[in-house]
């Protein structure tokens, strides 16, 4: 099937020359691999990359490239699943799911898959894996948090020296902290796949079942069945709700200052001058590790920013929940009813069943999603939300030295070198630095190679890229890609309209119904975050994917399209608790519609139509 | 009164007395569904009618120069349908059976709050509406009846419906007795339809038991049921209460009555026909609704609706008549997935690949 471009014919404006310099050559689509790459489908991963992708934040695509196609190929043996293969072009991501093995390969991982997977679903309880997960998990983290980046010393201290020379010194411990950060990122990653690979499946052979027996149900209604209520994710959040009551019943002093406009360093201040304020602080100190380790975005993106570093936001939800409860509302969520409105859910659909065996097939493969499934909520904060904090926070303090020393201009320059670069910026600084005094280090190089990336992203954020390459398979069988980036046969022709029609021709688009009800309105087309201000009340909010950061804006819109993301994607998740209508995952929505166009959103039937152009 | 039944005094087992659609709106008025009120003309007044002392043998008559008739033959069945026909409607009323009719039409009229109001009259035979004879539509209907001496008129017609082409045939060929069988008449007041149709207690399309699917049209349901026009359509999940399925489609003709009595099909004012005919509060209480209907009688039913113009909502949506599915019923005895362990699920779905081209 055509219909899609050639990898190795995209053209990117000329202001982007040179993006290829930014990243590892194993990602640039090449002669040398044509005949592989054309015949793969590519296409582009906005959902963990909608942004231009920064050098150094690619180390975490890196990591799973390698973490999650293993677990595929080598360890759970997934029998036709392959991995994930990633290229950038211009700036973007793009992902493909690697065509199936050879049947004599599937045949012998499907035996190692019996034993290998069967193992796990067995033991997952009994053998407490979870809990020795996080265990070990958090292990790494502190382990992190603890690596010591030293400044540079004119002379080592005495204690290098006496009683026995350490024989290594400052020059080795900057190479190492940085390789032993790097080494984490790594482990870290392939703990994240332990156990997801097979919660997913879990989660899919679930869906299978109820679908042959309710073949017209929602995916978000399989997504309800499933979802746990005492879920880490929610304990950042939890642990502010903790914090108002607690301001809330240590008194007006306390509240008025959390409530009043200053910053968070002025309350913090102010709050340590009397015994009330330090109680409160004590708590608040105690909650910020781990649980305001949560990034304000996606937690993929150094530019996110998470709460322990951005203090204002989960201040400013303080403030609405002390708010809330002097108003007599409630903060916390109800566990309990959370968890008794699941079984309900759950128990009404297993009534419907009429037949005994059906009945036991639901409850067996409902039985399996249960017992594995909180881990595919649970990784989440500990890897991609509080692990990442550590993570970017360590990155920093080498920005830091670097630009204490005149080798950058900003600590967050440090992201616009790829993490095989950062050394050989080590290397340059340490190695002035033991020469003696007066030698220069390349400063210039460096800071005017950064400064040429800012221009190179810059461009490519005013550039859009194609949604999908190459050709499109016959069949995909890796979990991930139905599941996470919800690749379908629908979805691959809807991308395919996107690209062989002319977008102004287009005048209705499909995607996931992922949000019910109907609505016409404005469309304001945001393609990011920084763009959000302009967003008008009751407009139709159109973007490439959304994350917890575009929080308030859906308090002003009147429905949500997205270019990708299922039916569990944070925007879907946001509109059903606010009302509002959403599609999600549409592939083209921000290319198709412009802002000022006139368009109805119908979440029922997944599908955005084009009323009126702007300016017709 | 000795041949008249109001709806909340009969029930499912009062088929032999009222016929199979008198009996079950009696039935959904006691488990408290909103039926439009209305009456029942009992099976003993049509054998009175015909079997009087006065017109002793009649029916037998009938059935004798019915029962000649080749089945097979329709220009035969034509003929023999207009004489008997004709006999039964000249035959005149019982005057205490016209007085119990006019007394029942008159109380009627004053339960709604006027005059002469208009009432739609049917049959509701013996033999009708049992799951697997399905014998709808072999009888008359007549809507938009108003006033005693037409009323009386139209349950004569009624009567006499027991004898058309269709119903000799149709009892010939089941090999039902022309003698045996009998026929009760219903009076009911009209649902003036803003919107009607039908709805499944689950997807007729797929079978899926989760959900509730409404057919829905401007106007009365004859337009759907003569497949007129291609009805709005609009699933509901039975557990969340969800609308998860919204399709409306161009209606371009309507059945509507005439103020002199009947009904005609006209076209649908332009600005209406892109409208969704039903709102979502009504979808969903016509969902509600559903979901009693089939619990009550233990099995998924198909179920006729309207929502009346002159009423506020809620008050304006009734339930017409209801009868369970049959399709979807009898398939779902076998099982779809059959029992497998929760790892032979896990194993069979590690093993499909999803296909993506269509080949």
């Amino acid at each position: 099937m055509s219909g899609f471009p050639d990898p190795l014919e995209v053209e990117t404006p000329d202001e982007m020359e040179g993006w290829e310099e930014m990243y590892p050559p194993h990602y640039i689509f090449s002669e040398e691999r044509a005949e592989w790459e054309r015949r793969q489908f590519w296409y582009l991963d906005k959902i963990h990359a909608p942004d231009p992708m920064y050098p150094w934040d690619l180390i975490f695509h890196e990591a799973w490239q390698i973490a999650l196609a293993q677990l595929n190929t080598r360890v759970f043996c997934i029998p036709p699943a392959q991995g994930v293969a990633q290229r950038i072009v211009g700036c973007y991501f793009y992902i493909c799911a690697v065509e199936p093995p050879s049947e004599e390969t599937i045949q012998k991982k499907a035996e190692l898959f019996q034993k290998r997977a069967f193992y796990v679903f067995e033991n997952y309880e009994k053998e407490n894996l979870y809990e020795k997960w996080e265990k070990k998990f958090r292990e790494l983290g502190e382990g992190v948090k603890n690596i010591e980046i030293p400044d540079l010393p004119t002379f080592e201290p005495d204690d290098r020296v006496f009683p026995e020379p350490r024989g290594y010194f400052t020059s080795y411990d900057l190479m190492e902290a940085y390789s032993k950060l790097i080494d984490s990122i790594y482990k870290a990653w392939q703990y994240h796949f332990q156990y997801l690979n097979l919660s997913y499946l879990a989660y899919l052979s679930f869906a299978d079942v109820v679908r042959k027996l309710f073949p017209a149900i929602s995916e978000s209604t399989i997504g309800k069945m499933v979802a746990g209520a005492d879920v880490v994710m929610f304990r950042p959040q939890e642990e502010l709700a903790k914090l108002a009551r607690l301001a809330v019943s240590l008194g007006d002093k306390v509240t008025s200052i959390l409530k009043s406009d200053r910053s968070p360093e002025e309350k913090i201040e102010e709050l340590s001058t009397f015994p009330e304020g330090r109680e409160w602080l004590r708590d608040f100190e105690e909650a910020k590790d781990p649980w305001f380790y949560v990034s304000c975005g996606s937690g993929w993106f150094h530019y996110e920013g998470s709460w322990v570093n951005t203090l204002s936001v989960p201040f400013e939800y303080l403030k609405s929940y002390i708010e809330t409860i002097e108003a007599g509302g409630s903060v916390e969520r109800d566990i309990d009813e959370i968890h008794k409105k699941r079984e309900e859910l759950v128990k009404e659909y297993r009534n419907l069943i009429k037949n005994e065996d059906d009945r036991n097939a639901f409850d067996q493969a409902y039985d399996y999603v249960r017992r594995i499934y909180s881990y595919a909520e649970n990784h989440l904060f500990w890897v991609e939300h509080w692990f990442h904090t550590i993570v970017f926070e360590k990155m920093r303090e080498f920005g830091r030295l670097f630009v204490r020393y005149g080798m950058l201009k900003e600590v967050d320059d440090v992201f616009l070198f790829n993490r095989f670069e950062i050394p050989m910026i080590i290397e340059d600084l340490v190695t002035a630095w033991a020469l003696g005094e007066n030698v220069p280090p390349r400063a210039e190089y460096w800071k005017g190679i950064a400064e040429k990336r800012k221009k190179i992203l810059e461009a490519a954020r005013n550039w859009t890229p194609p949604p999908a390459l190459g050709t499109v398979p016959e069949e995909v069988a890796e979990p991930f890609t139905v599941m996470l980036w919800g690749i379908t046969q629908d979805k691959v022709s809807e991308w395919i309209k996107g690209v062989t029609y002319r977008p102004e021709e287009v005048t209705e688009i499909k995607g996931f119904a992922a949000s019910s009800g109907v609505i016409e309105g404005k469309a304001r087309v945001i393609r990011f975050l920084d763009e959000i201000t302009e967003v008008q009340e009751g407009e139709i909010l159109v973007c490439p994917n959304t994350n917890p950061s575009w929080a308030p804006v859906f308090t002003k819109i009147k429905a949500a399209v997205t270019d990708i993301g299922g039916l569990t994607s944070h925007a879907a998740i946001v509109c059903r608790e606010y009302g509002l209508p959403s599609v999600t995952g549409t592939g083209v929505a921000t290319q198709v519609i412009k802002t000022g166009d006139i368009i109805r959103v119908d979440g029922d039937s997944g599908t955005v139509t084009i009323v009126k152009r702007a300016g017709e | 009164m000795k041949y008249i039944c109001w709806f909340n005094e009969i029930g499912r087992n009062d088929i032999l007395k009222v016929g199979g659609k008198a009996a079950n709106l009696g039935e959904m008025v006691n488990a408290g569904f909103p039926v439009p009120p209305g009456f029942a003309i009992t099976i003993d007044a049509f054998e009175e009618f015909l079997e009087s002392a006065k017109r002793r043998g009649k029916k037998a008559h009938i059935a004798r120069i019915i029962s000649k008739v080749d089945p097979k033959d329709t220009e035969e069945l034509e003929k023999v349908s207009i004489l008997v026909r004709d006999i039964v409607e000249s035959t005149p009323v019982p005057e205490h059976i016209e007085n119990e009719i006019t007394q029942a039409y008159e109380k009627l009229c004053s339960q709604v709050g006027y005059e002469n109001i208009p009432v739609a009259v049917r049959s509701s035979a013996t033999a009708e509406d049992v799951p697997d004879a399905s014998f709808a539509g072999q009888q008359d209907t007549y809507l938009w009846i108003k006033g005693r001496d037409e009323v009386i008129r139209h349950v004569v017609k009624c009567w006499s419906s027991l004898y058309t082409p269709r119903a000799i045939a149709y009892r010939a060929m089941k090999g039902f007795d022309h003698y045996e069988v009998s026929i009760a008449v219903i009076v009911q007041k009209m649902v003036n339809s803003r919107s009607s149709g039908v709805m499944f207690t689950l997807n007729p399309t797929n079978g899926d038991p989760s959900q509730i699917v409404i057919e829905s049209s401007w106007g009365l349901g004859e337009a759907i049921v003569s497949g007129e026009v291609t009805p709005d359509r609009f699933a509901v999940d039975k557990v969340t209460g969800e609308i998860v399925e919204r399709t409306v489609s161009p209606k371009t003709r309507w059945c509507v009555f005439r103020d002199e009595g009947g009904v005609v099909y006209e076209n649908v004012p332009e600005e209406m026909q892109q409208k969704p005919s039903l709102t979502d509060e009504e979808i969903k209480k016509l969902s509600e609704f559903g979901k009693l209907i089939e619990k009550h009688y233990d099995t998924p039913m198909d179920i006729e609706w309207a929502v009346d113009r002159d009423f506020e909502f809620p008050e304006s949506i009734f339930i017409l008549q209801c009868r369970p599915e049959t399709v979807w019923s009898r398939k779902k005895k076998e099982p779809v997935i059959k029992a497998k362990s929760g790892f032979d699920l896990i194993m069979s779905r590690a093993t499909t690949t999803i296909k993506l081209r269509k080949t």
